[in-house]
């Protein structure tokens, strides 16, 4: 206990300290070249008792990708419990390392999940950790991921949602549209987002080229096409926008997709609570193509999402998004009530014109009549 | 009445094909409103208006493969095109008649006959009846039931909200159509003329 004053009674190792703070702070963390000079190697495995191999690479040129390490996450950020390597041991660290806590820097999601069917499922001997869902090393950005590619990375891991939904028409066309979490999350927020098809490059427009395309940049983007300033692009000005893209040669249409916000309670996933009612969705007035969002993704990981008016998913520019009756089209009712009204009008008109004319008929009839009989 | 001779005009295959297809489309077009204006109406609730919607129209393809196979079979499809060198004039004259001497009591100027029982307006309108407009109801339709799966298809024509834009006008086209047969069908010798024809296969002629 006393070695610490000892040496801070040591002047020279007190200045040494001092020194070491202002110069080079990065000695205190290890870095991940270091980690990876072993983990870099492919070959790094570890024999299992059952004779299994267990590997122990992790790939670089995928986790220099990962939000972590874009966000300046480190190994040992995570690996939180190894504190330094002694590089003249055979491992230089613990072979048993403490598992990782995820919920030390995610809080709100960790409070969240402790409510859901998944962290229950704990209680039955079955450990649902973070990672089973997202993973660990290769975590995406989740902005930029399409509903299938959601679905695909986590829920359909396990899950074989056929057997559970056969009361929904079309499911396979649900889940290609609408997010698992849209309907099992509770009370999630959640918005339309809309995605541009390239014709000619046959794929989504990334939101740089988008913006590339619209020959701006994220910052001038609002100011382009926000004509009158409300910070929400309306129908008019989605139109104009869809203009700008054509002058520029770019032909395309746009996709939708039903999404869960990115916020901790996502995790609320529980037994029963699953959104049935048809009626939410499939109605003009559904709360659930209130948000309409476009997201263009900037090159930096992050993403700008811009408001844009729910009445442009009833236009033609969404054309690859129809929720029936909810995202409907209104000018063509109008049109349909001009035809049936049309119908029912042709057939009075003539019958009042039949039943005016009677006495006409009966007149000649009797004409007839008299002319045949000589009367 | 016994100076009248009964025709027979509609043989048994056709009228089984006309009341299926009638009852089915009114069905359709009652289950379609639900649908589409779900906020407006409350017969059933939208998952049963799908269901019965769905198997409505695949009881009424079934039927229009009746009424293609009988009418093929036969030759008898014949009786929809009309005569190209007296059409145009067997139009006007048609709608002379509709439009003016049907209320002065003048004959129609169509004589029914077996071979020949439908006069050029309802050439036109059967023609386009049931070559363009109910194959193009029951191929949207079908797009519809499975989006998913026929995706490819709908992505060609531009889009699922395209695919259901065609359903929906020719949905207010067919309603409006009933509304206008059902009464032209009373236009008959007797307002209850054709309809009985349609029952028993014999129309009256005078
Ligand atoms: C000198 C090579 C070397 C370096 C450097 C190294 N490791 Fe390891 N690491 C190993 C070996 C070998 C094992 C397998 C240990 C065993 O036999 O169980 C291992 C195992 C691990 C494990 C699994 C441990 C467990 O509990 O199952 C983790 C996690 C790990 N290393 C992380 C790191 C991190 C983070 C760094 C950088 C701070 C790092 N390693 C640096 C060689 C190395
Ligand atoms: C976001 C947190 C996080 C970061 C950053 C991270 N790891 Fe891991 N790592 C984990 C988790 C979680 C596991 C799974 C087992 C556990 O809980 O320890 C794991 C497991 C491992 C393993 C065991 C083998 C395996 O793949 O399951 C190795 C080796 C490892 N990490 C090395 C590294 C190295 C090297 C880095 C830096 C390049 C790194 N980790 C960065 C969270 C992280
Ligand atoms: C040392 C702190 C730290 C640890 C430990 C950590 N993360 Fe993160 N995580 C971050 C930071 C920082 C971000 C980026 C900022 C943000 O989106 O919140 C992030 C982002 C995420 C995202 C969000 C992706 C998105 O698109 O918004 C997910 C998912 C995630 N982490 C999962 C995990 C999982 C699973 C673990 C455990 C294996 C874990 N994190 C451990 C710091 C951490
Ligand atoms: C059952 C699967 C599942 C488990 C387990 C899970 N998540 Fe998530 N997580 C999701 C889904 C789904 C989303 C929403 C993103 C999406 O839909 O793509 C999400 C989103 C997130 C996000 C980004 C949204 C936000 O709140 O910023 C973070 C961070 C995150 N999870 C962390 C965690 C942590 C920490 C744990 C463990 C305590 C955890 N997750 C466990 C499925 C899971
Ligand atoms: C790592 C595997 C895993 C992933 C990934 C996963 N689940 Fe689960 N899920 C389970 C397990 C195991 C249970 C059973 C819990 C129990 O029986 O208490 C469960 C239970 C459920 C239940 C309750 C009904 C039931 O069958 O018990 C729902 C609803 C559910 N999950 C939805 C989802 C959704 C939505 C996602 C995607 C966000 C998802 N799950 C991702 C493993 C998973
Ligand atoms: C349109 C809304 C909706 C969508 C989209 C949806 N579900 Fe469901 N799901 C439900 C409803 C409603 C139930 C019935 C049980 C309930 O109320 O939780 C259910 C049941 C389940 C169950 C069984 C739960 C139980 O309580 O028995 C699982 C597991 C499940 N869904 C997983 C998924 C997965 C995985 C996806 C995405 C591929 C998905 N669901 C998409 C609404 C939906
Ligand atoms: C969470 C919202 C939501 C719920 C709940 C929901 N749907 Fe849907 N449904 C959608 C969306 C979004 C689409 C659009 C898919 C597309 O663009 O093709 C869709 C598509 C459909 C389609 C295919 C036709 C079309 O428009 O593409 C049918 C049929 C359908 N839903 C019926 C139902 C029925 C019946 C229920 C209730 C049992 C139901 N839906 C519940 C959101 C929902
Ligand atoms: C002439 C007869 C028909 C009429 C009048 C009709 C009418 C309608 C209407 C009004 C809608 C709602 C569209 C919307 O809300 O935008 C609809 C939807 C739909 N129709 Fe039809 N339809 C007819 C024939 C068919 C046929 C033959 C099929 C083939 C199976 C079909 C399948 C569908 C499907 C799948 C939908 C989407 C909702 C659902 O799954 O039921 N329809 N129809």
């Amino acid at each position: 206990m006393d070695e610490p004053s000892q040496l801070l009674k040591n002047k020279r190792i007190f200045l040494l300290i001092f020194f070491f703070f202002l110069w080079s702070p990065p000695v205190w963390s290890i870095e991940n070249n270091e980690c990876l000079d072993c983990h870099g190697d492919t070959s790094l495995v570890r024999q299992q008792s059952e004779g299994m191999k267990e590997g122990l690479y992790v790939n670089n040129s995928q986790f220099i990708l990962s939000v972590h390490n874009i966000n300046g996450i480190t190994c040992v950020d995570c690996h939180a419990d190894i504190e330094k390597l002694e590089m003249d041991k055979d491992v230089p660290h613990a072979t048993s390392l403490k598992s990782v806590d995820c919920s030390k820097c995610h809080e709100a999601e960790a409070k969240a999940y402790v409510n859901s069917v998944h962290k229950k499922a704990g209680g039955k001997g079955i450990t649902i950790p973070c990672y089973a869902c997202h993973g660990y090393h290769y975590v995406s950005n989740l902005e930029a991921e399409s509903v299938i590619d959601r679905e695909n990375g986590f829920c359909l891991k396990c899950h074989n949602p056929e057997k559970f939904h056969s009361w929904l028409p079309q499911m396979d066309t649900h889940f290609n549209f609408v997010e698992c979490t849209v309907c099992h999350a509770e009370n999630v927020p959640l918005f339309v987002n809309l995605r541009f098809w390239d014709f000619s490059k046959k794929r989504f427009l990334s939101g740089t080229e988008i913006l590339t395309a619209l020959k701006t940049n994220s910052t001038g983007f609002m100011p382009l096409i926000d004509k009158n300033k409300d910070n929400k692009i309306d129908a008019d000005e989605f139109e104009q926008m869809v203009f700008k893209l054509r002058e520029n040669n770019v032909f395309g249409t746009f996709h939708g997709e039903l999404i869960v916000d990115l916020v901790p309670v996502v995790h609320h996933v529980n037994r029963g609570k699953a959104n049935r009612e048809c009626e939410q969705c499939h109605n003009p007035i559904s709360p659930f193509f209130e948000d309409v969002v476009i997201s263009l993704n900037k090159e930096d990981g992050d993403t700008d999402r811009h408001v844009v008016d729910r009445s442009v998913l009833s236009t033609y520019y969404v054309n690859h998004f129809y929720a029936i009756g909810g995202t409907r089209v209104r000018l063509l009712d109008k049109i349909g009530v001009a035809i049936v009204v049309g119908g029912i009008s042709v057939v009075f008109g003539h019958l009042l014109a039949r039943i005016v004319t009677i006495p006409t008929r009966t007149r000649r009839k009797e004409k007839e009549k008299e002319k045949k009989y000589g009367f | 009445m016994t100076e009248n001779k009964l025709l027979y005009v509609h043989p048994a295959p056709v009228r089984v094909w006309h009341w299926i297809n009638a009852a089915g489309i009114v069905l359709l077009v009652i289950t379609g409103v639900q649908i589409r204006f779900i906020e407006m109406f409350d017969f059933f609730s939208l998952e049963e208006a799908i269901n019965l919607h769905n198997y409505i129209g695949f009881l009424v393809i079934a039927d229009y493969a009746l009424w293609f196979a009988f009418y093929m079979g036969t030759g008898k499809i014949k009786i929809y095109f009309p005569n190209p060198k007296t059409f145009i004039q067997d139009c006007i004259n048609q709608i002379k008649y509709y439009g003016g001497g049907i209320f002065k009591g003048d004959p129609n100027p169509h004589h029914m006959t077996p071979t020949n029982k439908f006069n050029a307006l309802q050439k036109k309108a059967y023609l386009g009846l049931m070559f363009l407009f109910l194959p193009a109801q029951m191929l949207t339709g079908l797009f519809l039931w499975r989006v998913k799966k026929f995706q490819v298809y709908i992505d060609m024509f531009g889009g699922v909200k395209i695919i259901d834009t065609v359903h929906v006008l020719l949905f207010f086209f067919f309603a409006a159509f009933l509304i206008v047969h059902s009464y032209l069908a009373t236009l008959g010798h007797t307002p209850l003329g054709h309809f009985k024809a349609m029952f028993t296969g014999y129309e009256e002629e005078h």
